[in-house]
């Protein structure tokens, strides 16, 4: 696939590029700030952008708000954007949104096959939340008594669906089978009144939204 | 030198008396042994009075004042005068029946030197009240009258013949200038100094015209004496004119010419706080009368112990003693006494002042309300009282706002105390009343200048604080951003570039990947150390809010926390401060009470962000115990806020925060 990254520190950047391009993908164009980040994404269409969110001049979230308007202005491009650290600011909203769109800790990149799963699941119109964030809505601040019901397997599982993987990501991640985590699965959307879906993307849409409600 | 001056002062007083006294003795004897008086003992009694009260003025200005020229005016004035009156007496007296007596002589030159009765009030004219005259183009004046009061004074010494109460006397002094010569100078010096008297009524009109209100009080009552002169002159002339002696008018216009400058000098004095003497006079009457009364109070005690005792030594004692206890009440009481009669507007002003002072004391009144108070006492609704700060030599108003200079709107100024602040009043105020006032007023004046200005320090050392408090937090967040930006960036870079080194190892050097693996937990534990580090600094989720961050917190918290926090945002500083104060009250919590559960409240209301932080642990924190509490309270008070904790013992504790939200 295509893509275009946008990370204000080169050699950052270029080792970003780097394992892109070692799995075989094409970095069509490297940004250091926002506006060249869009200028390019219009120019080049790219199935996939990496973007940091903290960039110049600010160094606030200019890659948030990049994001959101790449998403508004060319939906064809999928926006995975890289943090050094926690903020859900915007952040569900750009998920719940719709597909196509990865939000990732920084330090998730060093393991690199989650990591390129990720951005092949985004690219393809799927989601990634990365775990803390999905952590930051679980554990929400009131008891929340749906979440006291479940398991500790089924909120882990819970967690991975909220993260945006897939059934089998989720089996091989628990070191169980896919008919299991299908149980499991069936079990959480049962104990929290969800209505099953095969779609991956809008069973994410599902437990989000209800995350959020439960945690007004 | 001013002592030789006071002695001197007081040595001419000193003479004026006992020469009047003499003048008057001498009088009485003449008259008793049936001697032909041309001025009657009662006559001389008034001019005994006459000369004695400018003399006296004069004697207190110089007193007080060493150097005032109008009081020697005063005493030579007087002192000549009475000179001159003693010697017409002695005349009469050694003349009666000895017609060629020398001391009749050498009296009746002195006494033929009787145009002095004008010299005096005439100088006072030109000079009153200040010593100058009143402009410099008044100096032709003033040497006309100089040059014809010098000439009249010694034309009369060079006459050939006086004139004696019993007819024409020869002059004892040996010249010999024929009448000829002598009497075309005389009458124009004469003329010189009629004239001069109208040219000082003159001078005298023309500084009360250009004086301020002050200065025409004090110099109107000498003012009207003055056009008396040209009345008395006048009328004096028209009497001889239609009746033919002009005895009785001189009698009386010369006694009204004696008295009237000394009364209006004393009243200028007294009564408008010329030469600021009125306190000397008032101390003066109140010891006078003190002296008497103790005095009387000794002899009377004395006296009865006397007469039912009989021992001098008890009777002494006791006297002694009634009259030690006697003197502190009695002299409240004169001076009140004194006051009342001479200085009843002072009098009830320093009374109100000293009751608003009480009230002070009390707690009743502010001392920074001494403005109004002082407004009240001096009848002046236009005065104000400004403090003067002791650190930044400016002034402050009784808000404590600091002016930029003293008004500039035509109100007077006057300094209270040892420039404890100014007073802004009316310029038309009675000077002893607004004396009494500005004395009265300076306690509560440093009172109210002394908290002022503490007030104002606090209020910067508050400010400042703040400002230190806000760079605290900014430099958290600058330090957070290097940690994020900086290091950790750096760290995530090796990562990727060991990641990389490790997926393009040949197949034979696969050996090295778990070493490549451990290297690579090893650098993302780095990171989240670090992430752990910048978290401690400051929360990056601060920056989505409070509810947020502390939604973090208690996440990371190994007991049950629940947070019920408002979504409405305050400005970042009170963020700030609000979350670093709940890191620190949680921290306590744990650390100390061992609660099963802790709550974090916050709410916006007002305009304040309140922020609770309660647990079910052992409770009995005290504020000076442990150290986060000073700091949360430190914290708290940098913002403008307040902190109460309530923790009583085994019933958990509750910290309960207020910030108020300025924007």
């Amino acid at each position: 696939m295509r893509v275009v990254i946008a990370e204000d520190t080169v050699l950052l950047r270029e080792g970003l590029a780097g394992l892109l391009q070692d799995a075989g993908h094409e970095v069509v164009g490297r940004a250091g700030d926002a506006d060249s980040l869009l200028a390019l994404v219009g120019e080049h269409s790219p199935d996939l952008a990496v973007v940091d969110v903290r960039m110049p001049p600010d160094y606030d979230d200019e890659g948030t708000r990049a994001a959101a308007e790449i998403r508004r202005l060319h939906p064809e491009t999928a926006v995975l954007v890289l943090s050094q650290h926690i903020e859900t600011r915007h952040i569900v909203e750009l998920v719940s949104a719709g597909g196509g769109f990865g939000y990732l800790l920084k330090d998730r990149v060093l393991d690199v096959d989650d990591f390129l799963d990720a951005a092949r699941r985004v690219a393809d119109g799927g989601s990634a939340l990365d775990p803390q964030v999905v952590a930051t809505l679980i554990g929400a601040p009131r008891p929340v008594a749906a979440l006291d019901e479940l398991s500790p397997r089924e909120r882990e599982v819970l967690s991975l669906m909220a993260e945006g993987r897939t059934n089998a990501g989720i089996a091989r991640r628990l070191w169980l089978t896919e008919r299991t985590v299908e149980t499991h699965v069936r079990t959480i959307l049962m104990k929290l009144g969800l209505s099953a879906t095969g779609d991956d993307h809008r069973r994410v849409l599902a437990v989000l939204t209800y995350l959020r409600a439960i945690k007004g | 030198m001013s002592r030789t001056l006071r002695w001197t002062a007081s040595a001419m007083a000193a003479a004026t008396l006992a020469a009047a006294v003499a003048g008057i003795v001498v009088s009485v004897v003449a008259a008793s042994q049936g001697a032909d008086r041309s001025v009657p003992p009662a006559g001389l009694a008034g001019l005994l009075v006459a000369v004695l009260v400018p003399s006296s003025v004069g004697l207190f200005v110089a007193l007080r004042r060493p150097g005032n020229r109008i009081a020697w005016i005063l005493l030579a004035g007087p002192l000549s005068v009475a000179v001159v009156m003693t010697g017409d007496a002695v005349a009469g007296l050694a003349l009666h029946g000895h017609p060629d007596s020398t001391l009749g002589a050498w009296a009746t030159l002195v006494a033929f030197e009787w145009p002095v009765l004008f010299l005096w009030p005439l100088a006072l004219a030109f000079v009153f009240p200040d010593g100058r005259l009143p402009s410099p183009r008044w100096r032709p004046a003033a040497a006309v009258a100089c040059v014809a009061s010098v000439g009249i004074v010694t034309l009369l010494f060079l006459a050939p013949k006086l004139d004696g109460p019993y007819g024409k006397v020869p002059n004892p002094l040996p010249f010999d200038i024929p009448e000829s010569v002598l009497l075309p100078l005389f009458w124009t010096c004469w003329a010189g100094l009629l004239a001069s008297l109208f040219l000082g009524a003159a001078a005298m009109r023309a500084r009360y015209r250009a004086g301020d209100a002050q200065q025409r009080r004090q110099v109107l009552w000498l003012a009207y004496g003055a056009l008396l002169v040209p009345l008395w002159l006048g009328g004096g002339s028209l009497w001889s004119l239609l009746i033919g002696s002009t005895d009785p008018i001189d009698g009386i216009g010369l006694t009204v010419f004696q008295v009237w400058p000394g009364v209006a000098v004393a009243v200028a004095v007294t009564r408008h706080g010329l030469y600021a003497i009125d306190r000397l006079l008032n101390r003066t009457l109140v010891y006078a009368a003190l002296t008497a009364l103790l005095a009387g109070t000794y002899a009377v005690v004395a006296l009865l112990v006397g007469l039912v005792v009989g021992g001098s030594a008890w009777s002494a004692s006791l006297a002694t003693l009634v009259a030690a206890l006697a003197f502190r009440p009695l002299r409240d009481r004169v001076q009140n006494l004194v006051d009342r009669r001479f200085a009843r507007a002072r009098f009830e002003a320093v009374r109100l002042l000293r009751d608003f002072l009480d009230e002070v004391r009390e707690g009743r009144a502010e001392p920074e309300d001494v403005g109004a108070a002082v407004a009240l006492a001096l009848g002046d609704p236009g005065a104000e009282v400004v403090f003067r700060l002791p650190e930044t030599a400016g002034y402050a108003d009784r808000n404590g706002r600091v002016l930029e200079g003293l008004p500039d709107d035509g109100r007077a100024r006057s300094v209270i105390g040892r420039e404890l602040g100014v007073l802004l009043h009316s310029p038309s105020l009675p000077p002893d009343l607004l004396r009494g006032v500005l004395d009265a007023a300076a306690v509560p004046v440093e009172l109210a200048r002394l908290r002022v200005e503490l007030r104002l320090q606090l209020a910067e050392v508050e400010s400042s604080r703040a400002r230190i408090a806000q760079a605290g937090y900014a430099e958290r967040r600058r330090i957070e951003r290097d940690l994020h930006d900086g290091a950790q960036q750096r760290l995530v870079t090796l990562g990727i570039v060991l990641r990389r080194l490790q997926r393009s190892l040949p197949r034979e050097a696969q050996l090295l990947n778990p070493a490549l693996d451990a290297a690579v937990d090893e650098v993302a534990g780095a990171i989240a150390d670090l992430r752990t580090i910048a978290a401690g600094v400051r929360p990056p989720r601060l920056d989505e809010g409070l509810a947020a961050a502390l939604a973090d917190l208690a996440r990371g918290c190994a007991v049950p926390v629940d947070v019920v926090a408002t979504a409405d945002r305050a400005p970042p500083e009170v963020e700030a401060a609000a979350y670093f104060v709940a890191c620190e009250a949680l921290t306590n919590a744990i650390k100390h009470a061992s609660p099963t559960r802790v709550v974090m409240h916050t709410a916006r209301v007002d305009g304040v962000l309140r922020l609770l932080v309660s647990d079910d642990g052992v409770g009995g924190a005290q504020a000076a115990s442990g150290t986060g509490l000073p700091g949360m309270v430190d914290r708290v008070a940098a913002q403008g806020g307040t902190l109460a904790i309530d923790s009583p013992q085994g019933a958990g504790t509750r910290v309960a925060v207020e910030l108020p939200c300025a924007s």
